[in-house]
């Protein structure tokens, strides 16, 4: 080992460690230990050795890759999160070279085999005065053993490029050259009272105010949010109690958890540590009184610096386990059959029975009903969609697959409700390719119309053909019911059945089940059940079946949530519908434009208030997105790249998506290009030749489905529904992620200069 | 015959030598082993077409390897011409210093190696050179392709060219 670069330092080597070298939370500990506070025994992995692992793995090419394949202002927060998990797995799969191995036995030697560990992130430059990157690198708790530590510092290595710090990575200055991660692992401390302590209000830092916040248990309960804290305020003047407020816990006595000498302790640690290092500590603790342990210590900081609100909201979306258990618990046994029943509700009512007052209150008890609902989704749905996520770096840390995404399998023939739709719609298909002349039938109304016609009026003009409609007429009812009570472009499908019976036309020209191309027998979701509890042992197997569990029900619901929400703003529409219809007859509402809820408090008023001025509709043209170019004059797109979302490739013509008349047209073995595949148009998938859409993410909606049906896919192609156009020739390439525009024998320069 | 070119045009004529190969191919080994990068040059219908590729050179320098994928214009030109080049250069970094700029030129012709046991061998010649490219040279729609190598011309001082032909003890 070079002397002017060692790979490691002990917390109680002689000298005050350089920050560069032990990042700043190794520092500050070695710091205090120095000066005598009780620090818990450890060792440092410098910056040098997560160097030397790097090199020496060459995983410096491989995150430029990751972080250089586009733009990272152009990536979605799912795409940063993608590229975070290929670096993870990059670091989990690469093993420790003989050195560093025998540096981490040499560090081990601190400790009985048995010790229990923690492995800490200690990064350069973290939790400098002023700015706290809390939060955004990994911490794993109660490791054993030699192989364990060794994983859990690959693990704590990869999270410099966490999905959180990549966020951050122009304040953290990230830099696959220059940036380096040390490691600090210590012996766990845990007794039965810990907290965190600031010896300035977080709040405002101008007050002489300290706060102590204490849980029973271990500190990680406080800092993961698990227990709710008794919190304390104290003058640091007087050093007396403020205020105390106690936690919120089950069986809780509400007695205090800390005494007033343990209070004094604290506080006299914390001001001592102030004195120490020249600035206000936040102070992470464990033990009472005399048997206070500093476990962490850093300068209090306000907020964490940040001027983009959307970007502090990505970090309240990747929820503990323990809240992700709570949300599972609430979501699937509460909430969704509550918002289901609030459709099934909706839809039952018979709204032309209602006379204007009633008619009134049912708009704006739907509308109520729709904000309330959204406002869960954000709030609930939203973050329990990291339920999947979890999963992943679950099954990968355990696992170590080589393919970071095999856990998907784990996922596979869950019931969801797009799923159910996409089947009611296969079996429409085989019936109008069954009975040709009730296909001819609908083909034949449908090129006949001038105007769309309302699935009531199209069924009965089918029943009256004859040629036994009648079942697929039945069929289709229920499926209407069932589930075209959606909105799409917000205009609710079940009044534009047109589009929908183009695609049931088309599929049942080709409506042989599609060939299946799923992964091999080895990634059948059993087998890789079997494979996750095989490696993590029976000790952990009830975590790890819960976790599965949660991930499952999170990839299930984060479907149907769409569509039932969906559900509730197609019936808002519809009672809009019904208002406008009667106003209309009234005299009160005139125009042709589209209605939708930027007019419920007019439509309202108008029920409620007859001598209202009349409604006009405007009939605002939406403008085609797809179809505002961005290619420059002169400049022909060739090659454009993305993720590889599903394997396989593709040559096919475009078709652009942004509306609901483009459902419509869409023709079996185009390319479906569009923003993103939404819950409502997944039955269009088994139509594409392929599917290139601008949202990236592996574990969106349109990459999983793809995958499951064998579809090329490639996603998170920047602005390629401005860049191509319907009828553009395109060859999609699944597995590389890259789209190539133009036919594939490409133009030679022959004969000369044109 | 190929009878090599210099770094630049000129009107110098070049300065070709054949040179015994224990000279020459030191400096040509280490360009190949410093530069991750060559210049592949390949033709179709009197067309020639430049493309930057990742390579590796087996130990002996009788062969390159290098991956494309089979949606681009290389792959296509590959498939119908198996006449290609190589050219490898240190440039970076020495843009100003034209009489330390070195070059090799290697020419030879290009085969696609079909999947199985000689895929996986040249693949993992590629990927040991090129961990990064892993997934890449894996992925079904990529072709790896071997250049068995006829000839090298090295480049130095601006107009110094020496040839080596790789033989099997060589």
């Amino acid at each position: 080992m070079d002397p002017d670069r060692p790979l490691l330092i002990s917390l109680d080597a002689p000298g005050i460690p350089d920050d560069q070298i032990v990042g700043g939370k190794a520092a500050k500990l070695a710091h205090l230990m120095r000066a005598g506070f009780p620090v818990p025994r450890g060792f440092c992995l410098t910056t040098w050795a997560y160097e030397a692992f790097v090199i020496d793995a060459r995983i410096i090419p491989a995150i430029r890759m990751e972080l250089g394949r586009k733009s990272m202002d152009d990536m979605r927060w799912e795409e940063i999160w993608d590229a975070a998990l290929r670096i993870r797995s990059t670091f989990l799969t690469q093993p420790l070279s003989g050195l560093l191995q025998t540096t981490v036995a040499e560090g081990l030697q601190l400790f009985n085999s048995s010790t229990r560990l923690a492995v800490r992130s200690s990064a350069v430059g973290e939790d400098s005065a002023g700015h706290s990157f809390a939060g955004l690198h990994e911490s794993v708790v109660g490791v054993r053993g030699t192989r364990a530590v060794e994983d859990a510092v690959r693990l704590v290595w990869a999270s410099l490029w966490s999905d959180a710090a990549l966020l951050y990575r122009q304040e953290l200055g990230l830099d696959p050259a220059r940036s380096r991660m040390a490691v600090v692992v210590q012996e766990m401390v845990d007794a039965d009272r810990s907290g965190v302590a600031f010896a300035r209000d977080p709040r405002d830092l101008r007050r002489d105010h300290a706060i102590i916040e204490a849980v029973p248990g271990p500190c990680r309960l406080l800092v993961d949010g698990l227990v709710d804290p008794d919190r304390w305020v104290l003058d640091r003047a007087t050093q007396g109690v403020v205020s105390w407020l106690p936690g919120q816990r089950e069986d809780s006595d509400q007695a205090p958890l800390l005494q007033s000498e343990d209070l004094q302790h604290i506080l006299q640690t914390l001001l001592s540590i102030e004195q120490l290092f020249g600035w206000a500590p936040d102070m992470e603790w464990t033990g009472r009184a005399d048997s206070l342990t500093v476990l962490q210590a850093r300068p209090v900081a306000t907020v964490m610096p940040d001027d983009d609100a959307k970007r502090s909201w990505y970090l309240t979306l990747r929820p503990g386990d323990a809240r992700l258990k709570a949300l599972r618990q609430r979501i699937a046994g509460q909430l969704i059959p509550e918002l289901a029943a609030a459709g099934e509700a909706f839809a039952s009512e018979q709204l032309d029975q209602l006379d204007n007052q009633q008619l009134a209150d049912a708009i704006e008890q739907r509308s109520q009903a729709l904000v309330k609902w959204k406002k869960i989704y954000w709030d609930e749905f939203i973050p329990f969609a990291h339920g999947v996520r979890r999963l992943a770096t679950y099954y990968n840390d355990v696992v170590t697959p080589e393919d970071p995404y095999e856990f998907v399998g784990l996922l596979r023939d869950q019931p969801l409700l797009a799923t159910q739709r996409n089947s009611v719609i296969s079996q429409l298909a085989q019936q109008l390719k069954s009975n040709p002349a009730v296909r001819a039938a609908v083909e034949e109304l449908l090129t006949s119309q001038t105007h769309a016609l309302p699935w009531s009026s199209f069924r009965d003009a089918l029943l009256q053909r004859g040629g036994g409609a009648e079942e697929f007429v039945h069929t289709f009812d229920e499926f209407q019911e069932r589930f075209l009570d959606v909105t799409f472009d917000h205009e609710r499908l079940r009044e534009h059945a047109g589009p929908l019976l183009r695609n049931l036309v088309e599929l049942s020209r080709y409506s042989d089940p599609p060939e299946d191309h799923r992964v091999s027998p080895s990634h059948a979701s059993a087998t890789l059940e079997e494979k996750l509890l095989v490696a993590v042992g029976s000790e952990r197997r009830a975590e790890a079946i819960d976790m599965i569990e949660t991930g499952r029900v999170s990839w299930r619901l984060r479907d149907d949530d769409n569509l039932l929400v969906s559900r509730l703003d197609s019936q808002c529409l519809r009672a809009l519908g019904v208002a406008a219809t009667r106003l209309r007859e009234l005299g009160r509402l005139t125009g042709d434009g589209h209605l939708d809820d930027s007019y419920l408090a007019r439509l309202v008023c108008g029920l409620r208030e007859p001598a209202t001025a009349v409604i006009t509709v405007e009939d605002s043209t939406k403008s085609d997105v797809s179809q505002s170019s961005v290619r420059p004059q002169g400049e022909t797109p060739r090659q454009l790249i993305g993720q590889p979302a599903s394997p396989g490739i593709a040559t096919g013509v475009v078709r652009c998506i942004s509306g609901r008349d483009d459902l419509g047209k869409f023709r079996r073995g185009e390319i479906l290009v569009c923003d993103a595949i939404q819950p409502t148009m997944t039955h269009l998938v088994p139509l594409a030749g392929g599917i290139i859409e601008r949202r990236g993410g592996m574990l969106i909606h349109g990459a999983i489905i793809a995958r499951e049906l064998g579809i090329p896919c490639v996603n998170g192609v920047r602005d390629v529904t401005k860049i191509l156009k319907n009828g553009d020739l395109v060859t999609l390439d699944g597995h590389l992620g890259i789209v190539t525009v133009g036919a594939a024998d490409f133009d030679l320069e022959i004969g000369g200069v044109h | 015959m190929d009878t090599g070119e210099p770094l630049f045009d000129g009107d110098a004529s070049p300065d070709l030598r054949d040179a015994s190969h224990a000279a020459v191919r030191a400096p040509i080994q280490s360009l190949v082993n410093e530069q991750a990068y060559a210049v592949l040059c390949v033709q179709g219908e009197g067309q020639p077409y430049g493309a930057l590729v990742a390579f590796a050179f087996s130990e002996d320098l009788r062969f390159a390897v290098f991956a494309t994928p089979i949606t681009t214009r290389k792959y296509r030109l590959l498939s119908e011409c198996d006449h290609v080049a190589l050219v490898i250069d240190n440039r970076s970094g020495l843009s100003s210093e034209l009489m330390e700029v070195e070059a090799v030129t290697a020419t030879g012709r290009s085969q696609v190696v079909a999947r199985g046991p000689e895929f996986d061998q040249w693949a993992n010649l590629l990927i040991s050179r090129h961990p990064y490219l892993k997934s890449f040279v894996r992925a079904e729609t990529c072709a790896l392709f071997c250049v068995h190598i006829v000839r090298f011309l090295h480049v130095a001082r601006f107009q110094e060219v020496r040839q080596w032909i790789p033989t099997a003890h060589s």
